[in-house]
């Protein structure tokens, strides 16, 4: 049914997707447990600019990632010493994504943590447990439904993730073409239009089930 | 032993106790917004205090002139809330575990089993927290607490969520709690009623400030404490004048609003005036003056209303001042009590507790 091809735009996308939600798991929980439970100045700022990703276009915060992680940008002397290349490189498609998605991983991650009693913390600590065993097996435990709705968002945006990384990572065949560019290459070719339909489909269900699954997650939340 | 010296700003006003507890419970008492609360959280290291010294048994948990600040995890100290906050995503089994695992073996005062029987538990322990009834949570939410071997404990008015019926369910274990455990209990009410079961050494706080410190029957009549006693459903509170005493037979005739009543020996001059407590419990109702019975009190009265609380029922009687006294649903029916019948509560002498020559001014 797919082409050789198709399958390697899709395991990239997969592995892409994957190493997105990982690399934002931790940060998120993090900054969420920060905004959901201290205060300290400039709170604000660091929410919004948590947020930022989200209003702005995503070529744009693909550029800015340029500037910083490019071979020549701020920190592309440190990235030479440890080897590593992230502008036009996959690895680079999964910083592109988790910039861009980070703001859903983020506010379901600060629900999540944001429904949890914080009495129920208390109560941990005058049973013995210290402020780390506490956090996991009290707070994070309970959290564990926003964390998931957190990932399952952040998984689907990568899917679609394209302006970003189209700018950052580029668009090299068998390297850093995603479900997204491939259709948007193939679309640009005479003959293309009969070559999109399987990722499309494949797009729409993957989108899909992300979605029902998060749904069904946050309803879990809910009713916690 | 607890030494308790704290000082912390509470927004409206300043927690300022200076305390020693070295009975098996002693209870804090006050209004509501009073400062009680933060009292328990301080001892347990939950909130920190501006300046002060915290000991127990000798060991010091707070010091702002040593710099010693224990973390709750390490004060060995057990916490039942009010509400129970039981962690919702373990079973019972794995709530009354959850500190007790954290705990080493040698440290284990109790077996799980222990206080599984206490506690009457055993049933439940598959079971989540959101499948029990809420005099089974504040069980379940003790026992955790008690599983960590505690060197003392806190109790935040942890049965002002039940009603009544419960609480009388619930009291007998507490008592068990002080009796078969040992572990000192520092009980935060706001309820006469609901301490004098458990102990009548009383702390009474207001506006973070302790107020009197001692045995209830001693302190009730402190002209600050009174009108919080009386505020607070300590129903039973009458305030009476010695007619005439008799050493030999150990008895004292008192005059309670115009009615005559013979209480314990007292050592007090005839015309002063007392405070004496009678609890709901001991008395009991009739509708003739009885005959032929070894009870000498019957205050005369009108029933001024009945309320079901949980399944016992709690009838108030008017005689000069409101009496409750508690029944049950049975007896009422086969009485006939309805609102305005006249009735006599019948006291035993010796269940009547003797406070202290009042101190209130005279009314002009």
């Amino acid at each position: 049914m797919f082409s050789a091809e198709e399958v390697q735009v899709l395991l990239l996308s997969l592995r892409v997707a994957f190493c997105c939600v990982l690399l934002s798991l931790l940060p998120a929980v993090l900054l969420g447990w920060l905004l959901a439970r201290r205060e300290f100045p400039l709170k604000i700022a660091l929410d919004g600019l948590c947020h930022l990703p989200l209003v702005l276009p995503p070529v744009v915060t693909g550029y800015l990632l340029l500037l910083l992680f490019g071979r020549r940008g701020l920190f592309g002397p440190v990235l030479a010493v440890f080897d590593l290349q992230l502008a036009f490189d996959w690895k680079g498609a999964v910083l592109a994504s988790a910039v861009v998605g980070f703001p859903l991983m983020l506010r379901s991650v600060r629900l999540g943590i944001e429904s949890v009693d914080p009495r129920l913390e208390r109560v941990a600590r005058t049973l013995g447990a210290g402020p780390v065993r506490t956090f996991l097996t009290v707070t994070l435990r309970l959290a564990a439904p926003g964390l998931l709705v957190g990932s399952l968002l952040s998984f689907a945006r990568s899917l679609g993730e394209f302006g970003a990384t189209i700018t950052f990572a580029a668009n090299i065949a068998g390297q850093t073409r995603t479900i997204p560019s491939a259709i948007y290459t193939y679309l640009n070719q005479p003959d293309g239009e009969s070559r999109v339909v399987g990722l499309i489909v494949i797009s729409v269900a993957l989108s899909l089930l992300a979605l029902v699954a998060s749904e069904w997650s946050a309803r879990r939340l809910r009713s916690t | 032993m607890l030494r308790l010296r704290a000082q912390r700003q509470l927004g409206p006003f300043a927690l300022d106790i200076d305390i020693e507890c070295r009975h098996a419970v002693t209870a804090i008492y006050g209004p509501s917004g009073a400062g009680k609360t933060s009292l328990l959280n301080v001892v347990a290291g939950l909130v920190q205090p501006d300046a002060g010294e915290i000991s127990l048994d000798g060991q010091t948990l707070f010091s702002s002139a040593q710099h010693i600040d224990l973390p709750p995890e390490h004060r060995r100290i057990g916490y039942v809330f009010q509400d129970d906050l039981l962690f919702p995503h373990l079973s019972t089994k794995e709530n009354l575990c959850y500190g007790r695992n954290l705990l080493p073996a040698a440290a284990r005062r109790f077996a799980l089993d222990q206080i599984v029987d206490l506690l009457e538990i055993g049933p439940l322990l598959k079971r989540r927290p959101g499948h029990l009834s809420g005099g089974e949570r504040q069980r379940v939410a003790l026992g955790r607490a008690l599983l960590t071997s505690p060197r003392l404990l806190l109790m935040d008015e942890p049965l002002t969520s039940l009603d009544q019926g419960l609480k009388n369910r619930i009291i007998p274990y507490l008592c068990h709690v002080r009796d078969a455990l040992q572990i000192p209990i520092l009980y935060v009410s706001h309820s006469v009623a609901e301490i004098l079961e458990l102990t009548s050494q009383v702390v009474v706080l207001d506006r973070g400030q302790v107020i009197a410190h001692g045995d209830f029957f001693t302190i009730a009549a402190h002209p600050q404490v009174l009108p919080l006693v009386e505020e607070h459903g300590f129903e039973n509170v009458l305030d009476v004048e010695i007619a005439a005493t008799d050493a030999e037979r150990g008895v004292c005739e008192v005059l309670c609003h115009g009615q005559q009543l013979k209480i314990p020996y007292c050592d007090q001059p005839v015309g002063s005036r007392l405070f004496i407590g009678i609890r709901a419990d001991d008395i009991v109702l009739a509708r003739q003056r009885p005959t032929g019975l070894s009870v000498r009190n019957a205050l005369q009265g009108t029933i001024s209303a009945i309320a079901d609380v949980g399944g016992k029922q709690l009838i108030y009687v008017d005689v000069g001042r409101r009496l409750a006294a508690k029944t049950t649903s049975e007896a009422i029916e086969e009485m006939q009590l309805g609102i305005g019948d006249p009735i006599y509560c019948l006291v035993k002498t010796h269940s009547i507790r003797l406070g202290p020559q009042l101190n209130r001014p005279e009314k002009r």
